[in-house]
């Protein structure tokens, strides 16, 4: 098995390097701003909706800085939105590939969501800014946020997985999906509090969404400065790997049915 | 696709197809769309019709097809259009999965099925290279080690850094078919590609194929140039509508030949 992963490993990271790469030359390719976009893009997104949420709406919250709050969501859950909407995709759009030469077609998934990754990492530094300019300050427990990026990475790949699959048997996924992530947008507390929503229940359902357990992982660290509690750390993990490991089962039994779907 | 590297190779056999089958479904295109279902909502003979037709709408692109290759041989395959012969390379180069059968391959497989594979027009010659390589199964050292001869073999010096986009189809033809060609693989797959490019290049690639096929590598190889099987192959293979019509040596060709002129 672990030498399996070592051929693996060795014999397609090149490929896989080299097709994240072709991602990152195509995306900014003639762009005068090039890779600045990738930091003055969630900038901008926040500032819009700051002002929209925090003026227009009156949201806020209490004790902690409402500007950190609301751009430590919006940078994980654009980092899913983005990745998991293009690995969904990836299958389809490399057909002419998958048709010609042998390679894992898991490949294009995760090209797109190491892609998307890099980009994620770059978005820190805007959200770095914000965490030291509204105050909120830093503390050790930073440490462990790279923890809820493993759990963001693996709960994207394996909804990439899973979505690329169903994009190739059913081609409206494409359509469905953008509804989905609409929903799903306004039902993970980015921009509001969890606690505004006064009915239990409905509270219960909504801490069971994997991005709400991330988020809160990485914002009990920067907004709270605590070490998050043993059932974060437990939230969080599951969350990633429970949704991964369906992926990589999913993907598996189907992807040999792929090329009847060209 | 099994790759036993470990087995130990007894009487040289490179690649052993095993009652391979290979089955499209044809209707998938047709399966199911709201629209059609609601056109067709009103019109119960169509819908009948199409119910049966989905049923039919199974093609076997192969049909139980078995054979061995020997180390160094150069095996050619021929037939018709559509006889199969494209996807029992693919099969072999693992490509497809076989719908039933099996395929061992001993040896590491080098498949010009089709050149060019995974180029990204808004990229330049040299990005595509490394990305064409990569897709190709190359590691990054035999690229860097080979780069010069690429672009020398290719003659594309001088448009090295143009993305590949503002090329002739010429030009991408001669580029793929550079990449293509720097390896040294025990097992070459070619369907069908030594057209490449102007009359000069066509001779120079020609000749290239040559040594690659005469250094004692085993060959599959698709032509329909009876010529140029006849001049290459020790052994050939007639399929027809899925199914090995006829095994033998370059004598196959002039039966294959007679057949096709009788239709």
């Amino acid at each position: 098995m672990i030498n399996n992963l070592k051929y693996v490993y060795a014999k397609y990271s090149f490929l896989l390097k080299q097709l994240v790469e072709r991602d990152f030359k195509v995306k900014y390719k003639r762009s005068i701003l090039g890779i600045f976009w990738s930091l003055l893009y969630p900038v901008l997104m926040m500032a819009v909706m700051a002002i929209v949420f925090s003026n227009v709406f009156k949201f806020s919250t209490p004790g902690v800085s409402y500007l950190t709050y609301l751009l430590i969501g919006l940078t994980y859950f654009s980092y899913f939105s983005e990745a998991s909407n293009l690995a969904m995709s990836s299958v389809v759009a490399n057909f002419s590939l998958i048709n010609k030469v042998y390679m894992p077609k898991y490949i294009f998934p995760l090209s797109k969501c190491i892609f998307v990754g890099i980009n994620f990492l770059l978005t820190l530094i805007p959200l770095y800014i914000i965490i030291i300019a509204t105050g909120t300050g830093l503390n050790w427990a930073h440490l462990f946020l790279p923890y809820s990026f493993i759990c963001l990475f693996l709960f994207t790949v394996g909804m990439g997985f899973i979505l690329s699959t169903i994009a190739v048997f059913i081609r409206d996924m494409f359509y469905i999906y953008g509804i989905i992530i609409t929903i799903w947008t306004y039902l993970t507390p980015i921009m509001y509090d969890i606690k505004i929503i006064s009915n239990s229940t409905l509270q219960f359902l909504m801490k069971l969404n994997p991005l709400y357990q991330i988020i809160n992982f990485a914002r009990s660290i920067i907004l709270y400065h605590n070490v998050p509690t043993l059932g974060q750390w437990a939230g969080c993990g599951v969350s990633g790997l429970v949704i991964f490991i369906i992926g990589i089962i999913v993907f598996k039994k189907n992807q040999d049915k792929f090329i009847y779907y060209v | 696709m099994k790759k036993k590297e470990n087995k130990i190779i007894t009487d040289d056999i490179m690649i052993e197809v095993e009652k391979i089958s290979m089955r499209f479904n044809l209707g998938i295109e047709k399966g199911f769309s709201l629209k059609q279902g609601f056109i067709n909502l009103f019109n119960i003979k169509k819908r009948k019709e199409l119910k049966a037709k989905r049923k039919k709408n199974v093609f076997w692109a192969l049909k139980n097809v078995s054979f061995k290759v020997n180390r160094g041989e150069v095996v050619g395959f021929i037939g018709a259009n559509g006889a199969g012969k494209s996807t029992l390379l693919k099969v072999v180069a693992g490509v497809m999965k076989p719908t039933e059968g099996n395929v061992d391959v001993y040896g590491n497989i080098c498949p010009m099925i089709e050149l060019g594979a995974g180029f990204d027009p808004q990229l330049t010659a040299r990005e595509n290279i490394y990305l064409n390589g990569a897709v190709m199964g190359y590691s990054k050292n035999l690229i860097d080690l080979k780069f010069e001869e690429i672009v020398e073999f290719s003659e594309l010096r001088e448009f090295l850094d143009v993305p590949v986009q503002n090329f002739s189809s010429g030009m991408v033809a001669r580029l793929a078919f550079s990449i293509a060609t720097i390896v040294d693989p025990e097992i070459l797959i070619v369907d069908e590609i030594l057209s490449v490019g102007d009359i000069a290049f066509q001779a120079k690639s020609e000749k290239k194929m040559m040594n690659m096929i005469g250094g004692g590598t085993t060959v599959l190889y698709v032509s329909h140039s009876l010529a140029a099987i006849k001049k290459i192959c020790t052994k050939v293979i007639w399929l027809e509508k899925g199914k090995i019509k006829m095994v033998g040596g370059t004598e196959v060709c002039d039966k294959y030949l007679k057949y096709m002129e009788g239709k």
